[in-house]
């Protein structure tokens, strides 16, 4: 059965992807559920809320609430929250609840604007999909509405789309910027990491974006259309036992697992090897190779690898349970979006 | 921006019950998941939520049957060793819709049960907020898993949408993990403890006084090694039921098995421990003599405070007690508990009417109050209790006193003192190294 989860627990869903990337933006972020989301968010797949303070709220959800559809509550709630805590913005995060009673967020989001007095965004997550799928649409509200205005590009500035906690398993945009800088590049701004809502109003400042996660894909498209921005796509700060695990490999069929651009990343430090590329996760054609593949379920994916005889997989430990018969080698290449490992 | 809110105790015994501000009111303001305190909004994540508590029952695994969202955190359980209970059934938006899943459902079982190399006691069928709002049968969902499976199948309600109702998520997962029970001859001589899904610290009074009483044998679902111990659960005689929220299930044991219960409750003021045993020791015909264990516990709270003194506290609600409870107890003493992080209930009023006598400028927060995102301390603490508590004050000696195994009664008191005194006294030996 296809959704049947028998060795793995549930990948990181939408509404933390959403929340990820809103997380330092200084918005007034609400989870649109009962608490257990919020939680979920909280607790597991956002590993910056034991470090660094945010406006994340749940919005408390009763079942009358949603039987009635008591938006106007919501609103109220959010209102109050707004004189309570400084927000530059108002977020709402979609999750099961308003999925199942068909909440209007467009309405919502013009009855918050309208009563708070802040602009808000509204991210229709539902819980199903997964976090990749709640950043795309996070980066996009968010770039949508801030990054409006044109600005003088500045030399040496990149720009950095996907990097959360999520995809990097960072929760500070140090080591990426090491990476990344050079003397060409002199300025990195890693978007919602170590940076705030005015990286991205002057969004186009950045000479080029690197997007390092599929999720950043269609943001990066939008500046491109809107500002002129070029983009590239890689994956600086790999997990470096990974790396250096790939590159002393040599004659090998193998595989590698995490997001795409990640998987792709360290796909280009082995030489002399038959390495193909899969994902959980978003899989854009135009980054793959021939043989790489998404997985869409626990039994394809043990399926996939007994038939292609691979002699070594690089991926998430969590995955190994999964992977019992599998007699070749493996290879810890931690991904935060499965089993919430630091790539540290 | 604002500060945390607070009121004093005072204050809030003046407005009363019916007038409760709005910042201790949770569904009137949006919900801070503040670190202190993630296992409100998210149980799973630590000590017992539905997930962990529906495989009290030896051998039962667990189908997780809900959006991807809902069983994320539920990895933190494989620390415990839960990693090979849980399995799960992801729902997509079509499956909202439609409600296609629930014919689905039967087949995972089956497939799941294929994956074990034993036959599990009980699969429980763990439903979410989707469930409550598509108002789903999982009592037939059930009966059809058993029918296809051979195994015996409970639903698990992980209803955080109905959190603040009359029977609370963790009422009815109480209810379902005793609702495999069936009566058979009841022993005179047995009683059940329930409330914990965990068993009571070991040298709780409780079971010598118990024994004294005459009862040979003491049931408690958290001992529970194998099924057939837990299907022994059914002969005691009557059950004490030690949290209001296994009342529900005590209910369903009095019907359906015809065991009667005594509910007590978790107290840390030694006079109202006393009374609450002489109260038991009359409804169950006998005397308890308690004063040795009575005479231990003062004597602990004084040595104690003639070893640190009159400690200005702060207690909080992630912890083994009611903090308003424990918090008055600490108050009469001699301590001065100033400040108390936790949810005001109906229940527990009474304990801020009688705070409100003995300490009236006490501070009491909620924690789910976004303005807690706020809080700073202004007032001299020399110590916490209770995790959240520790977290707001992490540069002072605390407990978190939040542990698996259950302190109750004069045990409890004793357990608190010597767990502070260690604390504080670790502390004082790191700042001397430190001069």
């Amino acid at each position: 059965m296809k959704k049947l989860l028998k060795h793995l627990s549930p990948l990181a869903p939408d509404d933390s992807g959403a929340c990820s990337v809103l997380y330092e933006l200084g918005g007034i972020v609400v989870i649109c559920d009962a608490g257990g989301c919020a939680g979920n968010v909280c607790g597991f797949d956002e590993p910056r809320w034991h470090t660094k303070r945010s406006a994340l709220f749940s919005a408390g959800l009763r079942d009358m609430d949603a039987i009635l559809g008591r938006d106007d509550r919501l609103v109220e709630k959010l209102c109050k929250v707004c004189t309570q805590v400084e927000g530059e913005f108002a977020a709402i995060v979609g999750t099961p609840v308003p999925a199942v009673i068909a909440t209007d967020y467009k309405a919502l989001g013009r009855m918050t604007e309208k009563r708070a007095g802040l602009p808000c965004i509204t991210i229709e997550t539902d819980g199903t999909k997964l976090y990749d799928y709640g950043e795309e649409l996070a980066y996009l509200k968010v770039f949508r509405q801030f990054a409006a205005e044109k600005y003088d590009v500045k030399k040496g500035r990149l720009g950095v789309l996907g990097a959360t906690p999520l995809n990097t398993g960072l929760c500070r945009a140090d080591r990426l910027k090491e990476k990344l800088t050079s003397d060409r590049w002199t300025e990195i701004v890693c978007f919602g990491l170590d940076s705030g809502l005015e990286d991205i109003k002057r969004a186009s400042e950045c000479e080029e974006i690197l997007v390092i996660s599929p999720s950043g894909l269609k943001t990066a498209e939008l500046l491109k259309e809107r500002f002129g921005t070029p983009y590239e796509v890689g994956f600086p700060g790999l997990y470096a036992p990974a790396e250096q695990a790939a590159e002393s490999m040599n004659g090998k069929r193998v595989l590698v697992v995490h997001q795409q651009f990640a998987a792709n990343e360290l796909r280009s430090h082995f030489s002399g090897c038959q390495v193909d590329c899969a994902t959980w996760f978003a899989l854009d054609k135009r980054y793959a190779g021939e043989q790489d593949f998404r997985i869409d379920g626990e039994e394809t994916f043990i399926e996939k690898i007994a038939g292609r005889g691979y002699d070594v997989i690089f991926g998430d430990p969590d995955f190994k349970r999964m992977l019992r018969g599998f007699g070749g080698e493996f290879v810890d290449f931690p991904h935060y979006a499965v089993s919430a490992a630091m790539n540290e | 921006m604002n500060k945390a809110y607070y009121i004093t105790a005072a204050e809030l015994s003046a407005r009363g019950f019916d007038d409760l501000p709005d910042e201790l009111v949770s569904t009137r303001h949006m919900i801070y998941s503040s670190p202190a305190t993630l296992d409100f909004n998210s149980p799973g994540a630590k000590g017992f939520g539905v997930k962990r508590a529906g495989l009290v029952i030896p051998g039962s695994v667990m189908l997780l049957i809900s959006p991807g969202c809902c069983g994320r955190n539920t990895a933190l359980l494989n620390e415990l060793g839960y990693n090979e209970k849980f399995f799960y059934l992801l729902l997509d938006d079509t499956d909202i819709v439609t409600g296609r899943y629930l014919s689905k459902i039967p087949q995972a079982c089956e497939e799941l049960c294929g994956e074990l190399d034993y036959t599990p006691t009980a699969i429980m069928l763990c439903c979410t907020c989707v469930d409550a709002l598509l108002g789903t049968d999982m009592e037939r969902v059930c009966r059809s898993v058993t029918e296809r499976t051979g195994v015996a199948s409970v639903p698990a309600y992980m209803y955080a949408l109905t959190r603040e109702k009359r029977i609370p998520p963790m009422g009815l997962a109480r209810k379902s993990i005793y609702s495999l029970l069936e009566p058979q001859k009841r022993i005179s001589n047995e009683c059940a403890i329930m409330g914990f899904f965990s068993a009571l610290e070991d040298g709780c009074e409780i079971y010598p006084l118990l024994k004294s009483a005459g009862i040979r044998k003491i049931h408690e679902i958290g001992r529970c090694k194998t099924f057939e111990e837990y299907k022994e659960i059914s002969r005691a005689n009557f059950s004490l039921v030690l949290n209001s929220e296994a009342r529900y299930a005590a209910q369903d044991m009095q019907e359906r098995l015809g065991m009667p219960f005594i509910e007590l409750t978790r107290l840390y003021r030694i006079d109202k421990i006393r009374n609450m045993y002489r109260l038991l020791g009359q409804a169950i015909g006998a005397e308890l003599e308690d004063s040795g264990y009575y005479d231990e516990a003062r004597a602990k709270i004084d040595s104690f405070i003639a070893k640190h003194g009159h400690l200005n506290i702060a207690v909080g609600e992630c912890v083994d007690a009611d903090p308003f409870e424990l918090a008055l107890a600490l108050n009469e003493y001699g301590f001065n508990v100033r400040e108390i992080y936790g949810t005001v209930g109906e229940r527990n009023f009474v304990f801020i009417k009688k705070l409100a006598e003995v300490s009236p400028e006490t501070r009491i927060y909620s924690n789910l109050s976004p303005t807690m995102m706020n809080y700073e301390r202004d007032i001299p603490l020399d110590c916490a209790v209770g995790n959240d508590a520790l977290y707001y004050h992490r540069d002072i000696p605390g407990v978190g006193f939040n542990d698996e195994a259950q302190p109750f009664g004069y045990r409890g008191v004793v357990l608190l003192m010597r767990e502070l005194d260690r604390a504080i006294s670790e502390n004082r030996q790191i700042a001397e190294v430190g001069k």
